[in-house]
């Protein structure tokens, strides 16, 4: 770019003595043709050796020669030509800019044109434009040469240059061979060969060659193969990557991923801590440096023999020990093979032989020594007595109750084994003490468990017999009290209740039967016996089954406490075929007075007082029974809860309330069943009534059913009813628009306003409320629907437990409503479903490096099968600690 | 007769220290509880009335350097460092309990654009504008602990000149290669002080770089021609390109799911792809106001943190469409890096006010030991607001975010905008044949092209 600015100066100071070159050969010229032949005449007379020193010169002419010259040759076609200035670099002016060095050809500054004298040029008239460039040229190699212009014409001739890339040669074909048809085969080549040694081979070869050949391909544009190489590189990585999703899969199905399981705590084993000690202190290096002494680890971990060496202590000594060690060794090794050889014998006999043996040598021992075993009997007794005294070892020491108060299952086993061998102990220390008493006094046996067997020894089989009778009649009579609250007073509670207890009863009956049977026998087998027996110990017999009956209440209220029932027809029935009665009644003045058993005994007399109270009930008359029964029907109640006063009047004051209100209510209560004719009580009766219904009535017809139900609702219309309602439900959700009211005083304070009516914009607004009503109305969804009222009250309060929309993953309403349905709180769940049920989706542990996910293979299909149970498994694996593989992220590997 | 009475062993309900709790038994009979429902709703929102509460997300700042914070870098071995870079060529060593500068390492000539750690956490690779990449020792932590005043810093192990400046570098995972971006993408070796390979497809600055940490031969990047691509280092070749609308600023692969990863765009939005589907996003996370600057993803593979010119810390869950946190203070300026840490449960921001702030991963998360009766309640509580996290009350509160004024106003601009755009879209395709303008998903739409 440079040069050509330059040479472009060099041109217009040319052009300026050119110019006026052209005026002066105007006239001389008289055609351009004359010109041209005068030039060609004057041929290519530069001699080579001067073109080659111009080329020295000026390296750059040549190669721009047809470039300049194309570039002057378009310029005088345009009409205006730019002219460059001289750049400011190369003008250097106040030397602003840094000297370049320029190697190419410079004219000098002080060149001037010469002006040669021509003898042809200056006639060319017709020398316009084309020619004039030419001209130019061939002056300025005039003007640098010193030679003709005619010189240079020549070299116009062949003017056009081909610019090769590369030099010319046998591997670069040059231009004409491109061009032309000249292929070079490969038999061109062989040519200059033939005749040659080693050329039909070469040739052979060839030949062959030409036979088989086959065409390449020319290789692809490089862009293309990239981006194939590319495509290539994108499938097998996808393909590579899609290894994973089996895994990703799992995870992202996986209610909860654990995290928390990579813990690495550094030292897992007190080895590991200890081999990483290192001594600080004085005292722990001193320690250190005796441990880690060498000379003393050698010696250790030889036979021993130079430690002793560094012990100072005398060989022999030291040989003497060892001897008499290995004797001692050896004594016991024999001794432990022989008691293992005893030990083996499998003979009954023998061992017994020889602990009797054992046992006859301590005999022995003893007997040879009579103080010494009167010593020893003297402590057994001694310490039996003060055991006696201090019932030490029966856990009445403040460890040992605070143990039982504990309880003895929530010890660990020590505790327990110690305590059973303390009462073992005592056991043992006062078995000797109950065989001396059971010796010393046989007949005081009042507290003795087992009197009722001693009782049997003296009554024999009839009292046993009256006792079981007994017995069977207290259960058969203590039942009087009802639950008179809980559970248990439940109606459906005291129906279960009633009919165990007949069953129960049943039983009992049957039972007692049997004992009559047995004891009639047996009366009339020794009948003054039994009397006399009876009357003398009755009474402490009968103190004593009363007790007897009292720790048996226990068991028998167990069963029994619930099934009380008020049957008093069983009782009554019993009462005659039980002839103990009277004797309970006796039993029962007796007792009476008795404190201890009043208790007891106001459940047993309970029947007896109920009874009366039936009869108080009863001694009214059959009229008011009767009527109780026709009011007490309407209101679904029974006679059974006239068993009580108070409840009897109750009633009975109902039946007046009843009795006003069953005209009331005949209309209003349709669903009451049996009232069929409510209007009038005589059909009443009938229907309650059955007794009743077959005298008088016995000409009455059925009707028929429509007539039925005409009549019961005669008084409704229920269509009427439903409409009202209807109304009445859409004016409360779709109010009606208040009706606009004049008010004196507004508006207008004239009477105009009363004769005009009300304001238009009253009216307007009204009706508007009105149109929007109706719309409403229209678009309620029973507005077709004329038996159907669908609320579509808005619950405000209500609105905020409902979602507007379906939440995203659900795709219907009852499953995410399903999904909410079970609490998950601590107070709804038990304390093993919790965790289960409020895991987090991802479990991770503040301080614990997550590395990321690291391949391993899974079967995607195992997954289905235990997805049920998934979470489950997790749980377990979790417990015990298990770390799931796949996400249990790299160990540390580095 | 079967006997059946109450009994209850006083062992059972004894305490054995006074400390314990008294065994309560239950009837969990659901017929003898029908309010369970209404109780756990009103639970449920106490609880998320209680995270509002308790949110404090923000647990300090740690200031030191002197330019804006242009890069960090975890160190993927030790939970309390992280590096940090910034633009007068500082890079330093935090130590995150302490809040304090354990290490500084000096020599960067120009800014430090890219920082990052080798897996084993020995050593540091950064590069810069100077186009230099510098490895650095990383100091053992616990002489970081001990002496952390004496020698505060460190000459390089080696440093790399090459000819270009560089803007990212990543460290392959449990690897022994780093890849640099800059007027190409270079894969170096800590050994060698030239390139083992580079690749170059088109002309145009790579701006960010990340190896897959699950497939450790494939890397993304992005550059200034608004495309991402993907190489494969095994077959030594880039992979695919996809050229989106505007320009990524940065791209965190998931480091559970090796096939997906999200790219934080400068159109605000966050776009998740997979990898051997590009072309459509599988989600976008809109929400910041502002190109987004940086991007990280949680260990956890379940959540990503953003930071965004606009001056916000953002936390997505890796499906979800909007953000489940915003972070600002008023002092934070344009956030140009965030890390997530590497046990997740923290944030780490660099912004522009040449600080380095450290959030909680979890706005009202109870920091400390936790007993486990404590753990169990937040358990509960957690599992009943997420329960019941879709009726309008609870939603309500756990959705309410107070914003910086600018932010609210420009997200409800925006909000405007797209209406807008939407409306004239739908009055066009009304007014046009149909099927002559069909409906085009936003995930595909700022997808130009997907280049072979």
């Amino acid at each position: 770019m440079a040069d050509e600015k330059r040479k472009s100066g060099d041109e217009n100071r040319q052009n300026k003595g050119r110019g006026f070159n052209n005026k002066k050969t105007k006239g001389r010229n008289g055609s351009k043709k004359d010109n041209r032949e005068a030039k060609r005449r004057k041929g290519p007379g530069l001699p080579n050796a001067l073109r080659k020193e111009l080329d020295l010169l000026n390296p750059t002419t040549h190669p721009s020669d047809g470039s300049d010259s194309d570039a002057d040759v378009a310029a005088p076609n345009d009409v205006y030509e730019y002219e460059e200035g001289i750049p400011e670099e190369e003008s250097k002016k106040n030397k602003r800019f840094d000297p370049v060095e320029n190697y190419e050809y410079e004219l000098p500054e002080e060149f001037e044109d010469e002006n040669v004298a021509s003898d042809d040029e200056g006639n060319e008239e017709g020398d316009a434009v084309e020619d004039e460039d030419d001209g130019r040229h061939s002056r300025m190699l005039q003007g640098i040469t010193g030679l003709p212009g005619d010189a240079f014409e020549a070299k116009k001739e062949n003017d056009f240059v081909i610019s090769e890339a590369y030099p010319e040669s046998e591997y670069n074909p040059s231009h004409d061979i491109l061009e032309g048809d000249g292929h070079i085969s490969i038999q061109d080549l062989l040519d200059p060969l033939h005749g040659k040694s080693g050329f039909s081979k070469l040739r052979k070869n060839v030949n062959r060659m030409e036979k088989k050949s086959m065409s390449l391909n020319a290789p692809l544009p490089r862009s293309d193969q990239e981006r194939l190489e590319r495509k290539a590189a994108y499938e097998l990585s996808k393909k590579d990557i899609t290894k994973w999703e089996p895994l990703v899969k799992r995870n992202r199905e996986a209610p909860t991923i654990f995290f928390n399981e990579d813990t690495d705590l550094g030292f897992s084993t007190v080895g590991a801590i200890a081999s990483e000690f290192e001594p600080r202190s004085d005292f722990e290096k001193k320690i250190a440096s005796l441990v880690n002494d060498n000379e003393i680890v050698d010696a250790h971990r030889k036979d021993g023999a130079r430690l002793l060496e560094l012990n100072k202590i005398s060989v022999e000594d030291v040989k003497d020990q060892q001897n008499r060690l290995a004797k001692m060794r050896s004594l016991l090794f024999r001794h432990e093979l022989k008691a293992k050889r005893i030990r083996k014998i499998k003979s009954k006999t023998y061992h017994r032989l020889l602990k009797k043996d054992r046992l006859k040598a301590t005999a022995v021992a003893t007997e040879m020594d009579p103080e010494a075993a009167k010593e020893l009997a003297m402590k057994q007794e001694f310490k039996r007595a003060e055991e006696r005294l201090t019932l030490k070892h029966k856990n009445s020491s403040k460890w040992a109750k605070r143990i039982l108060e504990r309880g003895l299952n929530v010890q660990d086993d020590g505790t327990r084994a110690a305590i059973a061998e303390q009462l073992n102990q005592h056991a043992l220390l006062t078995r000797k003490m109950n065989s001396m008493k059971e010796s010393s006094d046989e007949s005081s046996d009042e507290d003795d468990s087992d009197d009722i067997l001693v009782d049997s020894d003296q009554d024999g089989p009839s009292a046993m017999l009256k006792r079981a009778k007994e017995k069977t009649v207290e259960v058969l009579e203590g039942d009087g009290e009802l639950p008179k609250s809980g559970v248990l007073s439940l109606p459906f509670m005291v129906r279960g209740l009633k009919k165990r207890k007949e069953a129960a009863d049943e039983e009992a009956r049957l039972a007692l039967r049997d004992y009559e049977l047995s004891l009639k026998q047996l009366e009339n087998k020794n009948e003054e016996e039994s009397e006399n027996l009876h009357v003398s110990s009755g009474r402490r017999v009968f103190g004593g089954t009363k007790k007897q009956v009292q720790e048996s209440r226990d068991k028998i209220n167990s069963d029994n406490y619930y099934g009380n029932s008020d049957s008093e027809g069983d009782l009554e029935a019993m009462e005659g075929v039980d002839d103990g009665r009277g004797q309970n009644n006796d039993y029962q003045r007796d007792v009476n007075i008795d404190p201890d058993v009043l208790r007891d005994e106001s459940e047993i007399g309970h029947d007896p007082v109920f009874k009366n109270f039936e009869d108080i009930v009863k001694d009214p008359g059959p009229k008011t029974t009767y009527e109780v029964a026709i009011f007490a029907s309407n209101s679904w109640k029974k006679m059974k809860s006239s068993s009580n006063v108070n409840e009897q009047t109750g009633v009975l004051n109902e039946k007046i309330s009843d009795y006003s209100n069953i005209r009331d209510s005949e209309l209003k209560d349709l669903d009451m069943e049996g009232d069929n004719a409510g209007s009038d009580t005589d059909s009443e009766v009938q229907m309650v009534n059955g007794i009743l219904s077959s005298g008088p009535k016995s000409t009455y017809e059925q009707p028929s059913q429509e007539e039925l139900i005409r009549r019961a609702f005669a008084g409704d219309d229920v269509e009427e009813d439903f409409e009202k309602d209807k109304d009445e439900i859409l004016n409360e959700e779709n109010p009606e628009p208040e009706k606009p009211t004049l008010l004196p005083g507004w508006g207008q304070w004239t009477h105009i306003q009363r004769k005009k009516g009300l304001p238009s914009w009253m009216q307007e607004e009204h009706d508007n409320a009105k149109k929007k009503r109706e719309e409403a109305l229209k678009k309620r969804r029973d507005a077709h629907l004329n038996h159907v009222i669908i609320s579509e009250k808005l619950d405000k309060k209500a609105e905020k437990l409902h979602t507007k929309t379906l939440p995203f993953p659900y795709t219907s309403k009852e499953v995410f409503e399903q999904s909410i349905r079970m609490p998950i709180g601590p107070e709804f769940n038990p304390a093993t479903a919790i965790g289960a049920l409020n895991c987090p989706e991802v479990v991770k542990k503040a301080g614990v490096i997550i590395k990321p996910i690291k391949y391993k293979d899974i079967n995607p299909h195992e997954r289905v099968e235990d997805h049920g149970n998934r979470r489950q498994k997790q749980l377990k694996s979790k417990n015990k600690g298990k770390s799931n593989k796949e996400m249990k992220s790299k160990g540390l590997e580095g | 007769m079967k006997v059946k009475v109450i009994s209850r062993s006083a062992d059972e309900f004894t305490r054995e220290r006074s400390q314990d709790l008294q065994r309560v038994f239950r009837n969990f009979d659901p017929n003898l509880r029908s309010q369970e429902k209404a109780v756990e709703y009103v639970r449920a929102l106490n609880a998320a009335k209680l995270d509002k509460i308790f949110a404090r997300p923000f647990i300090g700042a740690m200031d030191g350097h002197i330019d804006a914070v242009s890069c960090m870098a975890k160190n993927p071995n030790h939970l309390k460092g992280i590096f940090s870079g910034s633009m007068d060529g500082d890079i330093r060593l935090w130590d995150l309990a302490t809040r304090r500068t354990v290490r500084q390492f000096s020599g960067h000539q120009g800014a430090v654009r890219g920082l990052t750690a080798s897996t084993d956490g020995h050593v540091l690779v950064s590069c810069g504008t100077d186009c230099t990449v510098r490895l650095w020792r990383v100091p053992v932590a616990t002489i970081m602990e001990s002496n952390d005043s004496s020698d505060m810093s460190a000459d390089p192990l080696a440093v790399y000149v090459w000819k270009n400046a560089f803007w990212a570098v990543d460290h392959q995972w449990d690897g022994n290669l780093f890849a640099t971006a800059g007027a190409q993408v270079d894969i170096w070796d800590h050994n060698r002080s030239q390139p083992v390979n580079s690749f170059e497809w088109g002309k145009d600055t790579v701006v960010s770089v990340r190896f897959n940490p699950g497939e450790p031969n494939l890397l993304a990047t992005s550059a200034s021609d608004r495309s991402i691509t993907i190489y494969d280092l095994r077959m030594s070749s880039p992979a695919r390109k996809l050229i989106t609308r505007t320009k990524t600023n940065s791209i965190s692969w998931n480091p559970m799911e090796p096939m997906n990863f999200t790219a934080a765009n400068e159109d605000c939005n966050c776009y998740s792809y997979d990898a051997r589907k590009l072309n459509e996003a599988k989600c976008v996370h809109q929400d910041h106001v502002s190109a987004v600057m940086d991007i990280d993803f949680s260990p956890t593979g379940r959540e990503f943190v953003t930071g965004s010119y606009d001056r916000t810390v953002r936390i997505f869950q890796y499906n979800g469409g909007h953000s489940r946190e915003i972070y600002h203070t008023k002092r934070m300026q344009r956030v140009f890096c965030v890390k997530f840490s590497c046990d997740a449960s923290y944030v780490i921001s660099g912004s522009d006010d040449t600080n380095l702030r450290l959030w909680k991963a979890k706005a009202s998360e109870q920091l400390g030991v936790l007993l486990p009766r404590e753990r169990k309640k937040h358990e509960y509580l957690e599992a009943v607001k997420n329960r019941y996290k879709h009726l309008p009350e609870v939603k309500r509160i756990v959705r309410h975010r107070h914003l910086p004024k600018p932010i609210y106003k420009a997200a409800s601009l925006r909000r405007i905008m797209a209406g807008a755009e939407k409306r004239k879209e739908d009055r066009r395709r009304a007014h046009s044949a149909p099927g002559s303008r069909p409906k085009e998903a936003f995930r595909k739409k700022r997808i130009l092209q997907e280049v072979e």
